[in-house]
This record gives C-alpha cells, sequence and structure tokens, in this order.
C-alpha cells in the first residue's frame, strides 16, 4: 500500500547522499523492521515515509496516489501515525486528554469517544487512575505506550515508529513489540519500526538493512 | 474547536505560566484603562464645561466709533473747547430683539450710577477723597458722583461677582425680573451692620443729577461681597461695600427720565459657548452698529478647553504608548513563549494540525489571560484613575487658582487670554500633562478663572463601556503580538522538532 518509488535524499549535496533510487513497498496488516547503522539515514528515510519531509528524487505513494498529491499536513492527518522515542505527547495533557486531542485532530471515526480512549489505554496496561494525570507524571514506557494507543485510536493505515523501545527494559521492549504487532495484525495497519536493536527485528515480520546507500531485505 | 480545548488544558495545566502571563498583562490593561479613564473624563468635562461655562455677547455703546467721530469733530472744528465723547445707551427695544435669538438663553441689562445716602451713612475709607460725611450735604449736590454706587440689573443672579459666587447673597433675595419698576434693593452686608438694616427695612437716596429727587428703598436682600472682589470703579470709587443692586428701571430712573428703556449695556448669555461667534453676527444685523456694538466673551469657555484639551491629548498620548509598548511586550512574551512550546507545535504538526489552528490556539490562550486580566484591570483602574485625575486636576487648579489672583484687579476689558495655547505642550510624563494647565494665564477676569478651576473636575468612574473598549484594546494587543510571533510557527518544520 505504501510505496517509496525510486527516492533519494541528500542534505547538502547530491554527492553525500544517504540513500538513492530506493525502491520498497510496504503492505498493510504486515510489520517491517528497518535497520543499520548509527547515521545511515534510517530516522531521515522514516520521515519521508511519515511526510514529515519530501524526497530530493522519486516519490512515496500511498495506493498508487503520490503523497505530495494527497498534500502532506492531509496525509499526516489522515493516513499516518507517528511514534517517535521521545514520545511526541502533549505534556500538559492527560493520557486520556492526549489521546482524545489526536482523535480529534486526525478525525478519527471514534472522536470524542472517551471510553474508546480508555480502552485502548487499558489494553496498554495503562490504570485508570494513571490515565488521568498527567502525561509527565508517568515513566518512560508507560508514556511509549500511550503514544502507541494513540496510534491505535486514529485511522491512519500506516504506523512509523522511530526507536520506540529506545530507552525501555527487556520486558517492557518486549510487551510494545508484541502491541505493534496486535496493530498490524488486529487492526490491519502497515507498521514502519526503526531500530538498532536486532531482537525488535527478529519480532517484526519483515526486516530491512540499510547499509552502504541501500536498502537489502534481511528477513 | 478542538484548539479551545487545548487552549483551555493549556492555560490550567501550566498554572504559574498563566499567572505570570495575567500579572503582565494585567499592568499593560490597568495603564490603558487609566488612560482611557481619563481621556474619557476629559471627554465629559469638556462637555459639561460648554454648558456650563458662561459665554457672553455684551450689546454696549460703539465706543470706537464715537471716539473716530469725536476725533473727526476736533480736526474739523477749530474751536478750542473739550471735544466730549457722546455715546448713545443701549435701547431695550435692541436687547429684546437679540435675545430671541437661537441659542440666547438670557440676558442682563446693566446700568450704572451713583446717589447720595440719605438719612443713613455710607460706609467711608480713610483713602476715599470725598468720604461719606457729606451725607447728602447742599455743598456736594453738583456733583455728578454721590457716594452710593447703584448697580442696576436685570437680575443679580446673572451678574457675574453672583454666578462666580464671589459674592452671595446673605438675607432675603437677589434682584429678579419680576422687581422691573419697583424701588426694591439689594445692600452689602457691611453697608447693613453699619446703619443696622435689616431686610424689610427702607433707605432714602438723593439723586445727584436729572431731577435730585428723593427716592425711597425698600431692602428685600443682603449680600456679602467677598473681601477679593474688586470693585469695577477705579480708584476714585467709594469703598465696595457701598455698592447696591437695584432694578436696572430704578437705576434708569435716577439717571433721569431721558435713560427709560436703555441700559449701559446688555449682557446676553448663550447656551451653547461655541455659538458666542454666531450670535454675534446674527445680533450685529439686529443693530445699528455704527452707534453699538457687540463683543464676545467666551474667555473662560476657551480657557476650560484649552486646558480639557491639554489634559485629553496627554490622556491619548498615554493610551497610545502603553497600547504600542504593551503590544511590544506581550509580542515577546509571546514569542518567547512560542519558542518555549516548540515541541508541542511539532507535535501537532506531525499529527496533521493545520497551522492557522495553531495559531488559533495561542490566541484563544491569550484571550483568555486577557479576560482575567480585564476584570483585574477594571478593579483597579478606578484607584490608578483616580490618582492620575486628581494630580491632573490638582495641577490644572493650582494654576487656575494663581493665575485668578495674579490676574489683577479685574480690570473690565481685562486682556482676553492670548496666551491659552502658550509653550507647554504635554510631554510623556504628568508633570508636563499638568502643566498644560500653565498655559491659560491671563484669563480676563477673576470669575472667569474660578470658573474654570471648578469645571476642570474630572469624574472618574469605570463604566462597562469602558471595560469594553479596554477589550478592544487588549484584542488588538493581542492579535497584533500574535501575529508578530507567528512568523515562528509558519515556519516551523515539523521534521527538525521531533527528530532533534
Ligand atoms: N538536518 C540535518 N542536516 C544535515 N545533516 C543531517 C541532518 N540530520 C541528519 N543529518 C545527517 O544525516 C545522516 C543520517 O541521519 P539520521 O538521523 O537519518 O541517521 P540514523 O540512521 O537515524 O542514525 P541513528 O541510528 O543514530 O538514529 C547523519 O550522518 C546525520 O549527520
Ligand atoms: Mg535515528
Amino acid at each position: 500500500m505504501l510505496k517509496a518509488n525510486d527516492i533519494g535524499y541528500w542534505y547538502d549535496r547530491q554527492e553525500n547522499s544517504l540513500f538513492e533510487h530506493v525502491n520498497l513497498e510496504f503492505e498493510s496488516g504486515t510489520s517491517y523492521a528497518i535497520v543499520g547503522q548509527s547515521g545511515s539515514g534510517k530516522t531521515t528515510f522514516l520521515s519521508l515515509l511519515a511526510g514529515l519531509d519530501k524526497p530530493r528524487a522519486g516519490q512515496i505513494e500511498l495506493n498508487g496516489e503520490p503523497i505530495n498529491k494527497i498534500g502532506l499536513t492531509n496525509y499526516r492527518r489522515s493516513h499516518v501515525a507517528i511514534v517517535f522515542q521521545s514520545y511526541n505527547l502533549f505534556n500538559y495533557m492527560s493520557p486520556l486528554n492526549n489521546l482524545m486531542t489526536a482523535m480529534a485532530i486526525t478525525k478519527s471515526s471514534h472522536q470524542g469517544d472517551k471510553e474508546y480512549a480508555a480502552d485502548m489505554l487499558r489494553k496498554l496496561g495503562i490504570t485508570d487512575e494513571q490515565m488521568k494525570k498527567n502525561v509527565q507524571k508517568l515513566s518512560g514506557g508507560q508514556q511509549q505506550r500511550v503514544a502507541i494507543a494513540r496510534t491505535m485510536c486514529c485511522d491512519a493505515k500506516v504506523v512509523v515508529a522511530d526507536e520506540p523501545t529506545g530507552n525501555l527494559d527487556e520486558e517492557n521492549t518486549k510487551d510494545v513489540i508484541e502491541q505493534f504487532q496486535k496493530i498490524a495484525h488486529e487492526q490491519k495497519k502497515c507498521v514502519i519500526i526503526v531500530t538498532h536493536e536486532p531482537d525488535v527485528a527478529a519480532m517484526c515480520d519483515h526486516s530491512y538493512r540499510l547499509a552502504k546507500h541501500e536498502f537489502s531485505l534481511e528477513k | 474547536m478542538n484548539f479551545c480545548k487545548r487552549a483551555w488544558l493549556n492555560i490550567t495545566a501550566k498554572k504559574g505560566r498563566s499567572i505570570l502571563l495575567i500579572l503582565v498583562t494585567s499592568a499593560i490593561m490597568l495603564f490603558v484603562l487609566a488612560g482611557l479613564l481619563i481621556r474619557n473624563a476629559a471627554d465629559t468635562a469638556t462637555s459639561n464645561a460648554k454648558k456650563s461655562v458662561g459665554a457672553t455677547v455684551t450689546l454696549s455703546a460703539n465706543r470706537e466709533a464715537a471716539f473716530k467721530k469725536m476725533r473727526q469733530s476736533t480736526s474739523t472744528s477749530k474751536k478750542k473747547t473739550k471735544p466730549t465723547l457722546s455715546t448713545s445707551p443701549v435701547k431695550l427695544s435692541d436687547a429684546k430683539k437679540i435675545a430671541k435669538l437661537s441659542n440666547v438663553s438670557s440676558y442682563n441689562a446693566t446700568v450704572s450710577t451713583s446717589a447720595n445716602a440719605k438719612g443713613f451713612s455710607a460706609i467711608s475709607t480713610s483713602s476715599s477723597s470725598n468720604g461719606g460725611g457729606m451725607k447728602g450735604g447742599m455743598g456736594g449736590s453738583s456733583t455728578s458722583s454721590g457716594d452710593i454706587t447703584i448697580d442696576g440689573v436685570t437680575a443679580t443672579s446673572s451678574v457675574s461677582d453672583f454666578s462666580s459666587s464671589s459674592s452671595k447673597i446673605t438675607k432675603g433675595r437677589g434682584i429678579t425680573a419680576a422687581d422691573e419698576g419697583t424701588n426694591n434693593v439689594v445692600i452689602e452686608s457691611e453697608l447693613a451692620k453699619e446703619d443696622s438694616l435689616k431686610v424689610g427695612d427702607t433707605i432714602k437716596l438723593k439723586a445727584t443729577t436729572g431731577t435730585k429727587k428723593t427716592y425711597t428703598l425698600k431692602i428685600v436682600g443682603i449680600y456679602k461681597a467677598s473681601s477679593s472682589t474688586s470693585s469695577s470703579q477705579g480708584p476714585d470709587a467709594s469703598d465696595p461695600s457701598n455698592s447696591v443692586y437695584t432694578s436696572y428701571t430704578f437705576a434708569n430712573t435716577i439717571k433721569g427720565s431721558k435713560y427709560k428703556n436703555t441700559a449701559d449695556s446688555v449682557t446676553f448669555n448663550i447656551s451653547d459657548p461655541a455659538k458666542v461667534s454666531s450670535v454675534k453676527t446674527a445680533g450685529k444685523k439686529l443693530i445699528n452698529t455704527s452707534k453699538y456694538s457687540l463683543s464676545t466673551d467666551d474667555s473662560s469657555y476657551q480657557t476650560v478647553k484649552a486646558s480639557m484639551d491639554n489634559v485629553k491629548s496627554f490622556a491619548d498620548k498615554i493610551v497610545w504608548l502603553v497600547a504600542i509598548a504593551g503590544t511590544i511586550i506581550l509580542a515577546l512574551i509571546v514569542i518567547l513563549m512560542i519558542r518555549e512550546r516548540r515541541y508541542e507545535i511539532g507535535v501537532l504538526l506531525s499529527l496533521g494540525e493545520a497551522r492557522w489552528k495553531i495559531v488559533a490556539q495561542f490566541f484563544v490562550e491569550m484571550v483568555m489571560v486577557l479576560i482575567v486580566s480585564i476584570v483585574i484591570a477594571g478593579a483597579g483602574g478606578k484607584f490608578v484613575g483616580n490618582q492620575l485625575g486628581k494630580q491632573l486636576v490638582s495641577q490644572q487648579t493650582t494654576t487656575a487658582t494663581t493665575s485668578t489672583s495674579t490676574s489683577s484687579q479685574g480690570q473690565m476689558g481685562g486682556g482676553t487670554p492670548g496666551g491659552t495655547t502658550g509653550g507647554s505642550k504635554p510631554s510623556g510624563n504628568m508633570k508636563g500633562g499638568g502643566g498644560g494647565g500653565g498655559s491659560m494665564p491671563g484669563s480676563s477676569s477673576s470669575s472667569s478663572s474660578t470658573a474654570s478651576a471648578s469645571q476642570t473636575d474630572l469624574d472618574i468612574s469605570v463604566t462597562i463601556m469602558d471595560l469594553v473598549e479596554l477589550g478592544g484594546f487588549g484584542l488588538a494587543i493581542m492579535f497584533l503580538s500574535i501575529m508578530l510571533a507567528s512568523g515562528g510557527i509558519l515556519r516551523l518544520q515539523p521534521k527538525k522538532v521531533l527528530i532533534e
């Protein structure tokens, strides 16, 4: 459903391009891991898929339609959900309000349904008490789970995550990846996770390695 | 309307920051409100002053034309006799025509003459050369000046000394239009004390000219002249306590039969001082301008207007200065706040929120702060406005009072206030504004200055309209600040924020 069509990207000069002529396809109901050395350009590639930046060459297509035709803001609002290492939650809100806000902005089909949002949080182990206090009073792992719950509440069919387990312990990491797997398999979404942990990559359905400016399928 | 909810959540969650913002905004709003209050009060005071400060048009003999005529006759005739200045008394029929013009609220005819006291003694002053001792003595009868000054008027209430309260009726009543044709008299309290006269008593006056008859007058009132009140008779005059007020008809009777239905001058009170010159123009068409002239006196009005205009322009400057300074301060605060909230903006952008809705969220937050601040400023505004108003008015009044005492013994024509527009422009500070009052010396008579001092009272109170106006200013300030600061939001790249 999501297709990288001959894309290339560089920051200042084309000679220093991170990658060029990349052709990849991501299907719904599947989870993908992207691994690679630090500085190889994983985050950069993910930001292109998330519609946060435009590729220098080629284009990203969603179900055959270039995303810059959909409009990047519109694409981000309706088609993609983002989970980054730093959780990207509103720090002045409770977990519940974070979800409600995201559902309102993305005009989710469950918009305004507090019980639905609470259900998602409960599924990820956030207690009713926790979901009502300020999100900053939660632990890193809990905050990451709130961010994941948020992607579950929104209708976006593409979920991109950049090192979502970066500062979680082993147990939490396993938990979080299981949730992503559920999102892919139960909600039939396309989940793309950037990680440097081999364990995480092993848990995903497929795994790509970015090395020497090229992507190669590992699994 | 999700951005409104976000704004509310943000304001309530970050209490410390919100309170600081409210304090800063309240301070700015307080200054704007103080300026608005003073400006509005100055507005009201100016329009009140317009209504209550007397502006007058006076009909009198055309002395200028008379002088011209006299000089002409001197140059043509070779006679060595001293030329005489012949002026005609004002005809009351002319006065009645002018009184019918629009904007003329009332008129007062004045006839001045004198007579000798008979059967009672006038107050004698040591400096006076022709003391009251003559008591109607035969020798003195040929002089045209008696020891009692008679001011014939239509009504004492419209005499400037009375309207400015420098003279007051203490017992009985003043002369009114109803006293026309009667021999009723109002005497000064010192004279009453000296001769043990009471309201209801009668006194006798002997005319020094014309018929030289003796008239019996009935005392209907006693007035007290303030010691500072200067008489208008010049140095030769007898003691001011010897001035009595009668109806102008009685004064005419004393002067002689040819003075019937005339007056020395007639003063018209103009209801709207701004219309003085149009009344003058209209009046001129009704009279023989070679014999009579119409002169205007709206100096008190001009004085009040000038000083009020100064307060107003000062207040205007406060409003604008504070509004501009407030916008700059708030814009800087909002810019800092937005920089501090880059991450939040990045998250919103990554969720696909429209940029204008993010700007709208900040605006709604500031409006919430503004509403609380206006309530606080409204509570504090009365206090600040009062202090400012008091200071401005006290300086106005002091200068006005000073000019009253310095504007010498109220010579009749005493110089129009040429200096009303004088020096001190209100500069940025309080003193400068108050100094506006300093630019009104040279008021023509004590009465006009007193009037202006009492008119400059600023009535400071916070009305709903003031708060609405303040809200308008506040909204404009907030809008401008957000617009200035939103450049950052509109340029912000979500990728940079989220990846850093
Ligand atoms: N804004 C930028 N301007 C210029 N160069 C940049 C910018 N952002 C990243 N780079 C460079 O691009 C390269 C790829 O960065 P990116 O963040 O995509 O790597 P990554 O694979 O995610 O690394 P990591 O595993 O450490 O997160 C790096 O060499 C980095 O220095
Ligand atoms: Mg990275």
